[in-house]
C-alpha cells in the first residue's frame, strides 16, 4: 500500500518538476503537461495537421504484417536450428553476431531496396521482431530435458504428441516472452521506418508537427504514441503470465 | 562434430553465400543498383576509406561520450535500486516503462534543443543505453545471496572489505553484462540520432548513401559499421571471460 503511494508521489513530484522546468522555459521548445490537453485536442481534430486515423491505420496494418512475418521467420528459422542440431552448431553463432550488431543499421538499405512505402517498415519490423522469436525458440528447445522425449518416445508416442505434450510445455514460457519482445522490437521498426523517412503513417504525422515546429502537437502525439505501446506491451505481459501458468 | 569443422562449415556457407550473391548480381537475378555484388562493394570501401575513418572516428566518439554517461549513471542507479527494496518496488516499474517506450519518439526533441552536432548524438546514445544497465545491474544487484554478507561480516569483515572481496565479485557479472549490451544501444542510439538528425558520422552517411541511390558506398559503410559492432561486442566478451577467471 505504501509502495503505491510512493509511486503517485514519485510520478506526482515528476509532473510538478515537468510543469515548473516547461514553464521556466523557452515554450517553443518545451512543452508542459498542462498544455499537453489542448495539444491533443487539436491533434484529434486534425488542425493543421494530416487526418490522424488513416494514419494511425496504415501504421497499425505495418506493425500486423511486420509481425506476422517475423513470428511466421523466427519460428521457423529457431525451430529449423533447434531440432537439426548440427544446422544449430553451424549458424546460431553467425545469427547471434548479427544480433550483436546495432540493427538501425540495416535501415537505409532496406529503404534505397524497397522505397519510402509502407513495404521498407514493414521489412524493418520483420528484420527486428525476427531475432528474439528465432532466438528464444532455441532457448526454448535447449530447455526440453531430453530425459523426458526419450521416455515419450519409449513409450510409444508419436512426434507430433512428443512435440505438444513434452516439448512445448518445456518451451512455453521462453518462447513467449521471445514472441513479446518480437512484438515490441516490430513495432520500433515500424515507427524508425516511419521516423527516418515516410510519407504516411503516425511516425509522418510526429515528423510533420516536429518539422513545422508544432511542438506541443509533438509532445501530445509523442505522449499519445508512448501510452499506446506501453498497453499494447501491458496486454502482452498478461499473455505472457497465462502461458507461464499453463506450462507451470 | 568437432569446433573447428564447426568454423569450417561457417566460413564455407558464408563464403558461398557470397558467391552466389557475386553470381546473381554478374547474371542480373539481382538488380546492382539495389544490390550491388560483393566485388563492388569491396571497391567501394577502397574508395570512400580515407573517409570512412574520420566519419567513424566521429561516430565512436559520440558513441563512446553517451556510453560512458549510460555506464557512469545507470550502475549506481541499478547498484541503488537493487540493494534498496522499498526504492526498487518504487521506482522499478517507472524504469521498465522508459526502457519499454520507443526512445526514437523524443530523439527530434533532443535535436530540436541540442542541434545536429555531437550532444544530440551523444545524448541519445546515453537515452538507448541507460536502461537496460539500470534493469540489468538492478536485477544482479538484487540476485546477490544475503547469507555470503552475513557470513563474511560473522567473520569479522569490514565494511570495505565486504564490498571489496564480497560484493563486488558478485555483482560483476551482471555490471559486465549490461557493459556488453550497452555498447551496442550506444551504438544503435548515436547512429539513429546521425540518421534523423545529423550531418556527420557513419548514420548519416549511410541515410545520404540510400537517399542518393549509392548503393556500394551504402553497403560498404554498413559493412564496416557492423564488422565494428561486432568486434567491440566480441572484445567485451573476452574481457567478461577474464574477469570472470580473477572471480
Amino acid at each position: 500500500m505504501t509502495v503505491w503511494l510512493w509511486r503517485a508521489l514519485v510520478l506526482l513530484a515528476a509532473v510538478g518538476l515537468w510543469e515548473a522546468a516547461a514553464r521556466m522555459l523557452n515554450p517553443i521548445l518545451y512543452v508542459g503537461p498542462s498544455r499537453l490537453p489542448a495539444a491533443l485536442g487539436r491533434v484529434l481534430a486534425t488542425r493543421d495537421l494530416p487526418p490522424l486515423a488513416d494514419h494511425v491505420w496504415l501504421t497499425l496494418g505495418e506493425i500486423a504484417a511486420a509481425y506476422a512475418l517475423a513470428v511466421a521467420g523466427g519460428l521457423w528459422v529457431g525451430f529449423l536450428l533447434g531440432l537439426r542440431k548440427t544446422l544449430g552448431r553451424i549458424y546460431e553463432p553467425l545469427l547471434a553476431a548479427l544480433y550483436a550488431v546495432p540493427s538501425v543499421i540495416w535501415y537505409p538499405s532496406l529503404m534505397l531496396f524497397f522505397g519510402l512505402g509502407p513495404a521498407s517498415k514493414i521489412a524493418f519490423g520483420v528484420l527486428l521482431g525476427f531475432f528474439p522469436v528465432t532466438l528464444a525458440v532455441l532457448a526454448g528447445i535447449r530447455q526440453v530435458p531430453a530425459t523426458l522425449v526419450t521416455v515419450a518416445v519409449s513409450m510409444g508416442a508419436r512426434p507430433w504428441t512428443v512435440f505438444r505434450k513434452v516439448m512445448l510445455p518445456a518451451m512455453a514460457s521462453t518462447m513467449v516472452g521471445g514472441l513479446r519482445t518480437g512484438l515490441a522490437l516490430s513495432v520500433v521498426g515500424v515507427l524508425v521506418g516511419e521516423l527516418l523517412g515516410a510519407r504516411a503513417g503516425l511516425g509522418y504525422v510526429i515528423n510533420y508537427a516536429y518539422g513545422l515546429m508544432m511542438t506541443a502537437e509533438y509532445a501530445a502525439l509523442v505522449v499519445l504514441v508512448a501510452a499506446a505501446v506501453l498497453l499494447l506491451d501491458g496486454a502482452g505481459s498478461l499473455v505472457e503470465a497465462r502461458v507461464k501458468r499453463w506450462a507451470g | 562434430m568437432g569446433r573447428l569443422s564447426v568454423l569450417g562449415w561457417q566460413a564455407l556457407s558464408v563464403g558461398a553465400g557470397l558467391l552466389a550473391w557475386e553470381a546473381a548480381v554478374r547474371l542480373g537475378v539481382l538488380d546492382a543498383v539495389f544490390i550491388p555484388a560483393p566485388s563492388a562493394v569491396l571497391r567501394a570501401l577502397g574508395t570512400t576509406a580515407p573517409d570512412t575513418l574520420p566519419r567513424l572516428g566521429d561516430t565512436l566518439v559520440k558513441t563512446l561520450l553517451g556510453y560512458a554517461l549510460a555506464v557512469g549513471v545507470g550502475v549506481p542507479a541499478g547498484l541503488v535500486l537493487g540493494s534498496r527494496p522499498v526504492a526498487h518496488a518504487v521506482a522499478m516499474p517507472y524504469v521498465v516503462a522508459l526502457y519499454g517506450v520507443p526512445k526514437i519518439l523524443i530523439l527530434p526533441w533532443i535535436a530540436l534543443i541540442f542541434g545536429i552536432g555531437l550532444s544530440t548524438a551523444a545524448l541519445s546514445a546515453a537515452v538507448f543505453a541507460i536502461f537496460p544497465v539500470v534493469v540489468l545491474v538492478a536485477a544482479g544487484t538484487r540476485d546477490v545471496d544475503p547469507t555470503i554478507v552475513t557470513v563474511a561480516v560473522s567473520m569479522g569483515a569490514s565494511r570495505p572489505q565486504v564490498v571489496r572481496k564480497v560484493l563486488l565479485p558478485a555483482v560483476l557479472p551482471s555490471v559486465l553484462t549490461a557493459m556488453r549490451v550497452a555498447m551496442v544501444f550506444a551504438m544503435l542510439g548515436a547512429l539513429l540520432a546521425e540518421m534523423l538528425a545529423g550531418n556527420r558520422g557513419m548514420g548519416f552517411q549511410m541515410q545520404r548513401m540510400a537517399l542518393a541511390f549509392r548503393a556500394p558506398e551504402l553497403f560498404a559503410a554498413t559493412a564496416i559499421v557492423s564488422v565494428l559492432s561486432i568486434s567491440a561486442v566480441l572484445f567485451l566478451e573476452h574481457l567478461n571471460r577474464r574477469l570472470g577467471r580473477w572471480r
